[in-house]
């Protein structure tokens, strides 16, 4: 008889202990799949808002101004760099934008915030948050003209409506401050409160003025890429081809660290916390495969006395332990498949117990938890779990192959 | 135009050199708005005042002394309380540097800082420095003249160029027909909502002419609070060393 028959067979002699630990194996990938897949899903929402705040995935910005930003800091002939940067394969955008502080003021009131300059023909609600989130009026499409996208909470604080006049003073490029005068053409609400107070949308020809740039002067050029997973070796591919002494290529981890510690950080406890269930798991399968060995101590000895090598024994456990996890596993897949079906399409709303503010590391995130999962994560799962139930067979297996043959007949 | 500017330190200390030009304004107005300036100008001023702050959460007094020269460069001082003697505040062209003695920093204010109270008045930091930057910003007219409760007075309205950096729908401003004092300053949104408004009184002679020595802001939407500068001595065209406007001096007590 050949072996992975007999395992099989072993198997199915007790089939009440291998169904409860069959589901053991499937509850743990399952458990698993919502860990890593509404991770998975949160971090690439997260990283892809990140990056339509202004920065991008990846950014080319002056030497130095990630660390001490200032509008006296700005990168020359962005038109050509765009372009440059757009036709690389991986880039799904570039986008040229001028970022600064400055205090909005109207009759009323006056609040720091901060701005973004940008092309009107170059953003969207595709690469702009702000725009996807404009709740009132619609965005000023002359690049020269006087319009400005402002926050709810910042147009509420100022006492401003849609067409309202608001003044912003902020530094030019020699730190003299400057003074223009901009009417209220959207307001946007994110839901971030400190966004949604201290932010506004500048026509970015007109800050250029202002400011006393050159035409083609900016202060980075933001780029979006189609996977964010591709970051790393994207934004040294990028330094390569257009790195200047005097600007720099910087990633999302660089230039929001904030949100790169945060998700560091929950994806650690992610890891321990999948790290304990899959210990927990694997002590069941362990005590599950020592208990069916030890009990069938006669059963060996008999064997190895008609002549089967304790090595033979040794990969009949394993190989009890390997149908265990294909078992498991698919017993897992059927029951993770709609469970996880439904986490994708619909997900589970969490708006009830978050309040208004959906925001962390400054960041808007949805409230409807849902779940996604990359290629490798699905691997690294079914591969885990297997090589977990592998693990935990090694030990009962070894015992089997020690078994003293006279000894163990005596028993019993 | 001095008036107009608003920043109050200036304002106070009375260190007008230039005389904004009103394009598209008649000769008299212009003339008339010219005397005013006058009325404040000087090269440089030394000034002691004081100011008395009254929010809806706190009241609070303070004298200072000060000094400018030019439009460019002013220095602040706060002489008591004593919980906040030595703090400085040195404007000095569109910077504005603030000095803290209890933790001996100097920083320069950004512009994103401007919107904030200053000394927790009614006066944006902003308003320190907006002044000199003022010229050809309204047009101006003479919108009433003739008796007005006890006096005769001149208004005139100034409404602000459809691309001036200015938040204001209109200002009005009162002046004595007699000796031409300023009596009242309001300012309106862009609604002709009443946004704020300042008022002069207690004219007094000092350094070498009548003036009202008293200024008070008020805030429309909260009308119960207000900052009242009172001028308690006044010197204009002083000799005044450069050197007291520089971040070195700004430290010392």
């Amino acid at each position: 008889m050949k072996l992975t028959t007999m395992a099989w067979r072993n198997l199915w002699r007790r089939k009440r202990r291998t169904a409860i630990t069959a589901f053991s194996i499937a509850f743990g990938v399952l458990l698993a799949v919502t860990f890593t897949g509404s991770g998975d899903y949160v971090y690439t929402n997260m990283i892809n808002t990140g990056a339509q705040m202004g920065l991008g995935h990846i950014s080319v910005e002056p030497n130095g101004y990630n660390q001490t930003p200032g509008l006296d800091k700005r990168i020359h002939q962005t038109t050509a760099l765009r372009q440059q940067l757009i036709m690389m394969p991986g880039v799904s955008d570039a986008i040229v934008r001028i970022m600064g502080q400055a205090m909005f003021a109207s009759a009323r009131k006056s609040v720091g915030g901060a701005f973004i300059a940008v092309d009107p023909a170059q953003e969207s609600s595709v690469n702009n948050l702000f725009i996807r989130s404009i709740i009132a009026g619609s965005r000023f499409t002359d690049s020269n003209g006087q319009g400005i996208v402002i926050g709810s909470r910042m147009a509420q604080k100022l006492g401003v409506t849609i067409g309202k006049k608001l003044v912003y003073t902020t530094t030019d490029v020699n730190g003299e401050i400057v003074s223009e005068i901009a009417r209220v053409s959207a307001i946007f609400q994110t839901g971030v409160t400190e966004v949604d107070g201290a932010m506004a949308l500048l026509p970015l020809d007109r800050v250029r003025g202002t400011l006393r740039y050159q035409a083609d002067d900016a202060t980075l050029v933001a780029i979006t890429i189609k996977d964010h997973r591709a970051t790393d070796a994207m934004t040294a591919g990028i330094a390569a081809q257009v790195a200047l002494p005097e600007r720099e290529v910087l990633s999302w981890r660089q230039t929001q660290p904030d949100l790169a510690g945060l998700i560091a950080m929950d994806r650690s406890s992610n890891y321990v916390t999948q790290t304990l269930i899959g210990l927990l798991i694997a002590a069941g399968i362990l005590n599950t495969l020592l208990m069916s060995v030890l009990e069938r101590t006669r059963e060996f000895g008999v064997m190895m006395a008609i002549g089967m090598s304790p090595h033979t024994l040794f990969r009949l456990v394993i190989t009890e332990s390997l149908w265990l996890a294909i078992i498991g596993l698919v017993f897992g897949i059927v029951i993770t498949a709609p469970w996880y079906h439904y986490l994708n399409t619909i997900g589970i709303d969490f708006s009830g117990a978050m309040g208004d503010d959906y925001s962390a590391g400054g960041v808007l995130i949805d409230p409807v938890m849902k779940v996604y999962l990359y290629r490798e994560s699905v691997i690294a799962i079914l591969a885990g779990v297997f090589g977990l139930t592998l693990v935990a067979g090694i030990y009962p297996a070894w015992r089997a192959g020690r078994i003293p043959p006279v000894a163990s007949l005596k028993t019993l | 135009m001095r008036f107009l500017t608003h920043s109050w330190i200036t304002l106070a200390i009375v260190l007008c050199a230039s005389s904004a030009t009103y394009a598209g304004t008649d000769a008299r107005t212009r003339d008339l708005l010219r005397q005013i300036d006058d009325l404040w100008r000087g090269d440089s001023s030394h000034g002691i005042m004081r100011m008395e702050v009254k929010t809806a959460h706190y009241a609070r007094q303070m004298t200072m002394e000060a000094w400018s020269k030019g439009t460019e460069q002013t220095l602040v001082r706060i002489l008591s309380p004593v919980k906040e003697k030595g703090t400085a505040t040195l404007k000095s062209g569109t910077n504005i540097y603030s000095y803290l003695p209890k933790t001996d920093r100097t920083i320069r204010l950004t512009s994103g800082m401007m919107g904030g109270s200053w000394m927790g008045s009614h006066f944006t930091n902003d308003d320190l420095v907006r002044e000199s930057r003022r010229e050809d910003e309204y047009d101006a007219a003479i919108s009433f003249e003739g008796r007005r409760g006890e006096q005769d007075v001149i208004e005139f309205t100034l409404v602000p160029k459809s691309d001036a950096a200015v938040v204001w729908g209109k200002v009005v401003l009162t002046i004595r027909s007699t000796d031409h004092i300023p009596l009242s300053e309001i300012y309106y949104d862009e609604d002709m909502a009443l946004a704020r408004s300042f008022s002069f009184s207690a004219v007094k002679n000092m350094a070498n002419g009548p003036r009202p020595t008293v200024m008070q802001v008020t805030p429309a939407d909260h009308s119960e609070e207000y900052t009242r500068v009172i001028y308690e001595q006044l010197e204009l065209n002083v000799p005044i060393n450069d050197e007291l406007f520089s971040l070195t001096r700004l430290k010392q007590r």
